[in-house]
């Protein structure tokens, strides 16, 4: 049998099939390339400044393992002079962390790292076994998901760092666009391309240096480096929409393996064709529809082991039927204002023809989005009280679960879910 | 998949929920209906869409004229019906109508023998619908239009002597994949299209897709690298190329079309051929495109959700072009490519040289990422 040469060094003996893009390489120059290409995203992106203090989101999976590591070896190879923490959330669920845990803390060694383990009860004062004992096993994924949205930022804010990186791949990236564009939602997808998350107005800063590597070279990469990572089957189960886009990337990739770096890149595109105007009629029109059921997640990021049990297409069940409460409730009024219109001897354009029914009812709800501060938790938040602070308020009263999902279509309901919006928006 | 709409309910014997006359026969979404209710919601869905278009060119006495490409689909026959009664209506009503068509087909087939049926299936489209002019165009004619940049595709600039058929086949047979293949074979067409439309004093060009299909394609082009081109994709109204695109089907899903196009009256199933013709050039191969993933895809989302199919297309439409940038038009699709951004390389997610392989780096020119994805691989 012939030996394959490395296509880069083209001495040694290829080993590796790229999966970007299928090109032969042998171990050492995939891991060099591998490496070169993340040093490049961080370096073209002015990601750091020296002297930064980072927080890793470790978990001890194979995505936060492989960005320690490599934050490690090009902090040292290029003098990015930064200082870095690994930085893990602990749910506070019994049993269920201590697997990954145990690989972070071997991490820590492994990395000469600092590791910082923070809980739900140093941040909110509850644990999840405690949330569960008082509002039962049912719907306490709402609490876990709104903590754990927040708990990086919190966590980091507590050490006094300003900046959390996180192990996003292209695929997680990827898929997020594909479910906005199912979910019908452009702002979200518009924040979800973008490399970093808040500015320097920001009290942290959020970015994904792993934004363009693919999930099967990271597996290779964590493989051939012999890194000591925490595998597992995640338990929790994607809501549909995001379960959706999920096998149409793999589907993709198996068609075409630049197809996930080519979603990415349309994404990026397409985040600068979304108009000011749509974000605003998205917030009112299509957004309402989807936070009720998905929760504002932006990326995947694990689940807190208390399967739901969930029906997988619940979402997409829910949004349907809400979509079509709209279409009919609009298609009534473009009949009425079609036919004003037309008596005025006036044209529809192509803007005003498509949204007669929508404009109708937004303008009058459409409120401006401006980001400030959770007045309790300092949190960004875009009213006064932050989701998780909400959550606390009730849990601290001893109530049983808020009302945080309504299906009745009332005023007082979307006022709700825009304050939801806004947390949402600041956790992106 | 009609059988699903079609669904005969005789046991049922529930009067429309219409008209409330005649027995049920039909879905419109949740409600039941009959056949003759049906035909009217799908054919008033397409009328409606059209009388919003301002068509350019439209004046009190000149009828604007408008291309409708045929494949020989269910889509493209059913709106080239209901535009043709809707012209006749107008003619009844006010001796004129505000449009007339012409119609054409772009042979997708290199081979004689389906070329000769093509022909003989347009010839029985200009029977059945002799108010319109028709012609048919062959896909190797894309080769000789001007603004396709040779260099940028490493070819030699086409002479008269080069058979455009054996062109073509040559230039689809340098890519690698069959989604690359079924790719640029869709963008020749769109751009051949723009040209029929230009030589024959068309102002606009009435595309046969349903919802379906545009959500289809919203999907497939954000898959394809191509999202940057999506407002010119499945949004109503001006091109780049300088004539209007307009989707008159596009709040009428596949099933629905495909239900309507078997009810016509006369009927015009003899002018359809089962196989779509969105799978062009590359039917021949075993190998599935990204377009053929998404077809499944939204089959089976239309199946339980179709209203999540109309809001992935309301969404896309939302999109709008960058105006005043500084671009340049891609020497293949023509779309405008804003500076700094064409080609697959020197982007956030390949900034790395070494990943390239040599061939790669030898093109000069203007290629929009979409195309420069399709032509390196
Ligand atoms: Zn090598
Ligand atoms: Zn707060
Ligand atoms: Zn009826
Ligand atoms: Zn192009």
């Amino acid at each position: 049998m012939a030996r394959t040469l490395c296509a880069t060094c083209k001495t040694a003996r290829a080993l590796i099939i790229r999966p970007k893009n299928h090109q032969k390489l042998c171990k050492a120059c995939f891991i060099a390339v591998f490496e070169a290409e993340i040093h490049h995203t961080i370096t073209t992106t002015s990601l750091f400044s020296p002297g930064d203090r980072i927080a890793i989101g470790a978990s001890g999976g194979k995505d936060s393992t492989v960005l320690a590591s490599v934050l490690k070896t090009l902090n040292e190879r290029y003098n990015y002079g930064l200082n870095l923490i690994l930085l893990s959330i602990d749910e506070g669920i019994k049993g269920y962390r201590d697997d990954s845990l145990e690989t972070v803390k071997r991490n820590a060694v492994q990395y000469d790292m600092p590791l910082k383990i923070v809980g739900y009860d140093e941040l909110y004062g509850w644990t999840m076994d405690q949330v569960v004992e008082v509002i039962g096993k049912k719907g306490n994924c709402t609490y876990c998901g709104v903590f754990r949205r927040q708990a990086l930022d919190r966590g980091a804010k507590m050490l006094g760092i300003k900046h959390v990186v996180t192990g996003h791949n292209a695929d997680d990236v990827a898929e997020t666009i594909l479910m906005n564009l199912l979910r019908g939602d452009l702002p979200r997808l518009a924040r979800s391309t973008s490399i970093v998350t808040g500015d320097s107005t920001s009290d942290v800063r959020r970015s994904k240096p792993l934004k363009y590597a693919y999930e099967k070279e990271i597996v290779l990469y964590a493989h051939h480096k012999k890194l000591d990572y925490f595998t597992t089957e995640c338990l929790y189960s994607p809501e549909a929409f995001r379960g959706s886009a999920r096998s149409l990337i793999k589907n993709l990739e198996r068609v075409r393996p630049s197809a996930i770096l080519d979603v990415v890149r349309s994404g990026e595109d397409m985040a600068k064709l979304v108009p000011e105007e749509v974000t605003g009629i998205s917030q009112c029109k299509s957004q309402k529809v989807s936070l009720s059921s998905a929760d504002g997640e932006e990326e995947g990021s694990g689940g807190c082991g208390n399967t739901n049990g969930r029906d997988s297409g619940g979402e997409m069940a829910d949004m349907e039927k809400k979509l079509q409460l709209d279409e009919e409730a609009s298609s009534r009024e473009v009949d009425v204002t079609s036919l004003a219109s037309t008596a005025d001897g006036q044209n529809h354009d192509r803007i005003a023809s498509k949204s007669v029914g929508r404009k109708r009812d937004t303008s009058r709800k459409l409120v401006k989005q401006t980001l400030g501060t959770c007045k309790r938790c300092g949190y960004m938040s875009s009213q006064d009280i932050c989701k998780a602070c909400t959550l606390l308020e009730g849990l601290n009263k001893n109530r049983p679960k808020m009302e945080i999902v309504i299906d009745v279509e009332d005023e007082e309901s979307s006022t709700l879910r825009r304050r939801m919006e806004g947390v949402t928006l600041a956790a992106g | 998949m009609s059988a699903e709409t079609i669904k005969a309910t005789p046991h049922d014997g529930a009067a429309c929920t219409r008209c409330h006359k005649a027995d049920t026969t039909h879905h419109i979404r949740s409600d039941k209906v009959c056949q003759s209710c049906f035909v009217q919601y799908v054919t008033t869905k397409a009328i409606k869409r059209m009388e919003t278009y301002r068509i350019r060119g439209s004046s009190y006495n000149i009828p604007r004229k408008l291309l409708l490409p045929v494949s020989f689909g269910p889509s493209s026959a059913s709106l080239l019906h209901i535009l043709d009664q809707h012209i006749q209506g107008q003619y009844n009503r006010m001796n004129r109508a505000s449009y007339e068509l012409h119609v054409v087909h772009i042979n997708v087939y290199v081979d004689p023998v389906d070329r000769k049926d093509a022909d003989e299936l347009l010839a029985k489209y200009k029977s059945r619908f002799p108010k319109h002019t028709y012609s048919i165009v062959n896909l190797g004619e894309a080769l000789h239009l001007d603004g396709i940049d040779w260099k940028a595709l490493d070819m030699e600039q086409p002479t008269e002597a080069d058979r455009n058929t054996d062109r073509l086949l040559k230039l689809l047979a340098s890519m690698s994949s069959a989604t690359s293949r079924s790719d640029i074979a869709s963008t020749l067409l769109a751009r051949l299209l723009v040209d029929v439309a230009n030589r024959n004093g068309c102002t606009g060009i009435l595309f046969g897709d349903s919802t379906t299909r545009l959500a289809e394609r919203t999907l497939t082009e954000t898959a394809k690298g191509r999202g940057f081109s999506l407002p010119w994709q499945v949004s109503d109204g001006a091109s780049p190329y300088g004539v209007d695109f307009h989707y008159p089907l596009r709040d009428v899903l596949k099933k629905e079309i495909t239900s309507f196009s078997s009810l016509a009256t006369p009927a015009i199933d003899g002018l359809i051929l089962l196989r779509e013709g969105s799978s062009l050039v590359s039917a021949s191969s075993k190998l599935t495109t990204i377009d053929d993933l998404m077809v499944q895809y939204f089959e089976s989302v239309e199946e339980n959700y179709p209203s999540i199919v109309a809001n992935v297309v309301r969404t896309s439409s939302k999109l709008q072009s960058l105006p005043n940038q500084d671009t340049q038009g891609c020497g293949l699709c023509g779309l405008p490519v804003a500076k700094d951004t064409d080609g697959i390389h020197g982007w956030g997610g390949d900034q790395n040289s070494d990943s390239r392989s040599a061939m790669e780096d030898s093109h000069h020119g203007i290629l929009c990422y979409g195309c420069s994805r399709s032509i390196n691989s």
